[in-house]
C-alpha cells in the first residue's frame, strides 16, 4: 500500500473511533487495533502502540470539552484512579506469568455477562438518587451537572468500595493486556456506584488518558509507538472527539448507555475472537 | 488569575489542556504535511517491518536525544514525536493542576489522594521506561 492511501485510511477510521470512543468513555482501541492488524496487515505490537496514543488523544482531546461543561467528576475520577494505576502496575509486572489467551478470554465473558445487569436499566435516564454515606460521604463523592435544557442533575455515589474493587480489575486487565479497558470503568461507575451514565463515560474519559499515560513510556522507549500510524491516528481522533464530545452534551443519558451497549457487546467478541487466536 | 479561588483553577485547567491538545494537534500536523510532501508515493512496508531484534528502530527516533537532533534537521518523524511527546504531558499535566485545585478547595484529603496518583503516574511514567529514552 502507498503512504497517502494508509494515512487517508487511518485517519477517517479513527475519526470515527475518536467520535465513539469520547461518547462512550472508552480509548478507541476497539476501533483502531483491529483496523490496523486486520485490515493494514501491521504488527500487533505498534497496533498496541497506537491504541496508546488513540487513548491518550481520545481522553485529552475530550477533556478540553468536558471540563468546561462539568460533566466530569474529578473527585470520583481521582479517587478512583489510585485503584486503576495501582492496579496496572501490578498487572505490568505479572503480565510476563499468565497467559493472555486465559485472560481475554475471561475478560470477554465478563463483558459478556456484565450486558444482563445493563440492558436490565437500559431505559434509566437518571439513577434514583441515592443516600451519601460510609466512606462516599467521608470523600464527598457527590456532584451535579447542567443539562443543556438548564434542569440541575444531582447526584450521590454509591459503594466506593465496589467502584474502587472494579477499577483495581480495571487497571490490572490494562497492565496484563495493553488495552485501556474503559468499558470496564464505564460499567463500574454504573452498575456500582450508580452515576448518571454521561457522568460515567466522560470520568471514564478522564481516567483512561491518565492510566495510559503512565504507561506510554514503556512502549515509546521500546519503539511501539512509530510515528507513521500514530501521526493519522492521533489527528484523525483529535478531530473525532471534539465532534463526539459535542454530540454527548446535548444527548440523553440512554441513548448514551444504548450506544455503550452496543459497544461492550462488540468489545467482548473482539476479546474472545482474541482468545480463540483471530 | 488566582491560585487559590477555584473557579479560576479550573479555567486555567481547561486552558492548559485545550493549549496541549492544540499545540500537540499543531506539531504532529506540521510533521505529517512535512513527510506527505516527500513520501506520499512510497510503498508503506519500507515504514512498517517490526523486528524487535532491531530496537531501537532505525526508521524513527525513540530518545530525546535522537528526537532532538532530528528536530534541528527538520526531520518530520522527530517531529511528529514531539508532537505525541505534548500529547502524552497534557495528562500529567491535568493531574498536576488538580492539586492545586482540591488545594484552593481546601480539600486535604483530595489533596493526598491525588498526589498518590501524580507519584503513582511519574513512576511507572519515568523509573524503568524512560531511562533508555535519556540515554540512548
Amino acid at each position: 500500500m502507498i503512504v497517502i492511501l494508509f494515512f487517508l485510511t487511518l485517519f477517517l477510521a479513527s475519526i470515527a473511533a475518536g467520535a465513539l470512543g469520547s461518547i462512550v468513555g472508552i480509548g478507541g482501541g476497539l476501533i483502531v487495533i483491529p483496523i490496523l492488524t486486520l485490515f493494514l496487515g501491521v504488527d500487533i505490537h505498534y497496533a498496541i502502540g497506537a491504541s496508546i496514543v488513540s487513548i491518550i488523544a481520545t481522553s485529552s482531546g475530550a477533556a478540553a470539552t468536558y471540563v468546561k461543561d462539568r460533566i466530569t467528576n474529578l473527585r470520583i475520577g481521582m479517587f478512583l484512579e489510585t485503584g486503576t494505576t495501582t492496579g496496572a502496575i501490578i498487572g505490568a509486572a505479572i503480565a510476563a506469568y499468565l497467559s493472555a489467551t486465559i485472560l481475554e478470554a475471561i475478560f470477554g465473558t465478563i463483558l459478556i455477562l456484565s450486558l444482563v445487569p445493563l440492558v436490565r436499566k437500559i431505559g434509566e435516564e437518571y439513577p434514583t438518587k441515592q443516600e451519601l454515606k460510609g466512606l462516599a460521604k467521608k470523600l464527598n463523592l457527590r456532584g451535579d451537572y447542567v443539562e443543556r435544557d438548564g434542569r440541575k442533575i444531582e447526584y450521590n455515589a454509591t459503594s466506593p468500595g465496589k467502584g474502587l474493587a472494579g477499577m483495581l480489575v480495571a487497571g490490572l486487565i490494562s497492565g496484563l493486556l495493553g488495552i485501556g479497558s474503559g468499558t470496564f470503568k464505564v460499567l463500574s461507575m454504573d452498575l456500582a456506584m450508580k452515576l448518571p451514565m454521561k457522568v460515567s463515560t466522560t470520568t471514564s474519559n478522564f481516567m483512561i488518558g491518565v492510566t495510559a499515560a503512565a504507561s506510554a513510556g514503556i512502549y515509546f522507549a521500546r519503539g511501539d509507538v512509530n510515528p507513521l500510524i500514530t501521526a493519522p491516528v492521533a489527528l484523525g481522533i483529535l478531530i473525532g472527539a471534539s465532534i463526539g464530545t459535542r454530540l454527548l452534551v446535548k444527548a440523553r443519558n440512554t441513548a448514551v448507555r444504548k450506544i455503550f451497549a452496543l459497544v461492550l457487546a462488540g468489545s467482548a467478541i473482539e476479546m474472545i475472537l482474541r482468545a480463540l487466536g483471530f | 488569575m488566582n491560585l487559590r479561588d477555584p473557579n479560576s483553577m479550573n479555567r486555567i485547567l481547561g486552558i492548559v489542556l485545550k493549549t496541549g491538545v492544540v499545540l500537540s494537534g499543531v506539531i504532529i500536523a506540521i510533521g505529517t504535511v512535512l513527510f506527505l510532501t516527500n513520501h506520499s508515493l512510497d510503498n508503506t512496508s519500507a515504514y512498517l517491518a517490526y523486528n524487535p531484534v532491531l530496537i531501537p528502530h532505525g526508521s524513527f527516533p525513540v530518545s530525546l536525544s535522537s528526537i532532538s537532533s532530528g528536530l534541528t534537521s527538520l526531520d518530520p518523524s522527530s517531529i511528529i514525536q514531539l508532537g505525541f511527546l505534548v500529547l502524552l504531558a497534557t495528562p500529567v499535566a491535568r493531574v498536576a493542576l488538580s492539586l492545586f485545585l482540591f488545594a484552593a478547595e481546601k480539600d486535604r484529603r483530595f489533596v493526598y489522594l491525588t498526589a498518590t496518583v501524580l507519584a503513582i503516574l511519574l513512576f511507572s511514567m519515568l523509573a524503568t521506561p524512560l531511562i533508555p529514552l535519556f540515554n540512548g
